[in-house]
């Protein structure tokens, strides 16, 4: 078994307060940030495993200085360099450093189409910097993806946010409901769309797949609460990605810290191999064996693999349940409860929870 | 369905590009993905590259292999580039 991507959380240091921030809740300090050479020597043992694509994530990458060296020596390691930015600290430049040291991929993240509601989900003024970088982007050889996070509040402007990355000329665009872990799963009884709003939102992606068929790659993730059966998370646990967070830890998943009594090996103290083949975390949900029913003798058990382990964690308290958002699973209840409340006070719009900062790491203009 | 003609001359769009180490196989590297090439695959792909039209390529692999059955490789490559045109990894130059 090869992983085929490593997302390194270069830091959890971010100038955007998003509501629906995917970082687990309990952040790491700038000071326990692992150093240039140590992401080195992480990338060249991905390489080694026959990783492929690197995706330089944070937080915000940029806040870190040596990020063209970090890119520089992802490619040296033999990887595909993706960067997922919200643009925020990225001038012509720097830019122009970036795409020099041989970054292949940019992906720009937009709160909305119109500024004052992106402003208002970012908790910041980024957008218009955001349309000003695109500009900037495509008169650089990298390939450009616009990434657009949907929810409750923003979904009646769908077809906007796709005009939008037409007229930006995104190579891709990625259009992702928010998923309710880490800072998103506090703020989900104001974010959750409506089974209506869904519904639409499936039917404006197609339309525009069609529409823009060979000209613009529409990538969709949908809310999983309204699925039928839950999303192969990770293409299963332990069997294509592996995570590494800003101190050097080796997750399976972004939010697997939520789950108790796992250990994550550090990349300074064990090497990536074994981390990956045998560390007992990554072991944990590997293949079927620690399956419940009726994941156990589920036909789909090979196409899902038992849904999320950290969504069952959340939801039920055990991570070794069938994903409750799974129609069969024993605890779907709590999902249809969930969908139930959805726009009923006192979850009312916008009555929802900025994330900030943890206190060390506190920097503002 | 596309515009590739003779005269096309096909380059990897941005962010596309060949895996530079050796690996067990060719891989050729997308935004999100990568594509197992396999077959004459590296050979088209190394030749996208805004330069050499589609008749060149075809013309270079005839030479290759000779011994290849006549138009068999202009189907393959023809194909080919037609796959790689609708996944958006290469445009046609003008």
């Amino acid at each position: 078994m090869t992983p085929l991507s490593l997302i390194a959380e270069i830091t959890h240091r971010c100038p955007l307060h998003c509501v629906y921030c995917s970082n687990p809740l309990e952040m790491q300090a700038r000071e326990i940030e692992l150093p240039t050479a140590a992401w080195a020597q992480t990338f060249q043992a991905a390489g080694e495993l026959g990783v492929l694509q690197l995706h330089l994530t944070g937080g915000e990458p940029l806040v870190r200085a040596d990020l063209a060296e970090l890119v520089a020596a992802g490619r040296r390691a033999g990887l595909y360099v993706n960067l997922i930015t919200s643009g925020i600290g990225l001038n012509p430049v720097r830019l122009t450093a970036l795409t020099d040291a041989g970054l292949d991929h940019i992906q720009l993240s937009f709160q909305d189409s119109q500024e004052d509601e992106a402003n208002l989900i970012a908790g910041t003024r980024a957008h218009a910097h955001k349309i000003e970088l695109s500009r900037r982007i495509k008169q650089h050889r990298v390939a450009f993806t616009v990434n657009m996070v949907v929810h409750r509040r923003n979904l009646e402007r769908l077809e906007e946010m796709i005009a939008l990355a037409e007229e930006l000329e995104a190579d891709r665009l990625e259009i992702a409901h928010v998923q309710y872990y880490g800072w998103a799963l506090k703020n989900r009884d104001t974010l959750l769309p409506t089974r209506a709003q869904w519904e639409r939102s499936l039917a404006v992606i197609t339309a525009a797949r069609d529409r823009l068929s060979g000209r613009m790659r529409i990538d969709f993730v949908g809310p999983d609460y309204y699925a039928k059966y839950p999303k192969a998370c990770m293409g299963g646990w332990g069997s294509s990605v592996i995570l590494i967070d800003p101190a050097g830890r080796a997750l399976p998943c972004h939010a697997a810290g939520s789950i108790p009594g796992l250990r994550f090996d550090n990349v300074q103290e064990r090497s990536l191999r074994w981390i990956w083949e045998d560390s007992p975390a990554f072991r944990k949900f590997r293949g079927e064996d620690w399956m419940p029913e009726p994941c156990r003798s589920c036909d789909r058990r090979t196409q899902d693999f038992g849904g999320c382990r950290c969504q069952a964690m959340l939801l039920t308290g055990d991570a070794t349940v069938t994903d409750p958002v799974c129609t069969l699973a024993p605890r779907h209840d709590l999902v249809e409860a969930v969908i139930g409340q959805i726009g009923l006070p006192p979850h009312g719009d916008g009555n929802w929870v900025y994330r900030i900062d943890p206190p060390s790491l506190v920097e503002r203009a | 369905m596309s515009d590739l003609s003779g005269a096309s001359r096909p380059k990897l769009r941005p962010g596309c590009r060949l895996r530079e180490s050796a690996g067990d196989s060719d891989m050729l590297l997308i935004p999100e993905g990568a594509l197992r090439l396999a077959g004459t695959g590296r050979k088209i792909v190394e030749r996208c590259d805004g330069r050499h039209t589609l008749d060149d390529i075809v013309r270079e692999l005839n030479a290759e292999y000779p011994a290849a059955e006549p138009g068999r490789i202009e189907t393959e490559v023809s194909t080919f580039l037609e796959r790689l045109l609708q996944k958006r990894v290469i445009d046609l130059e003008p």
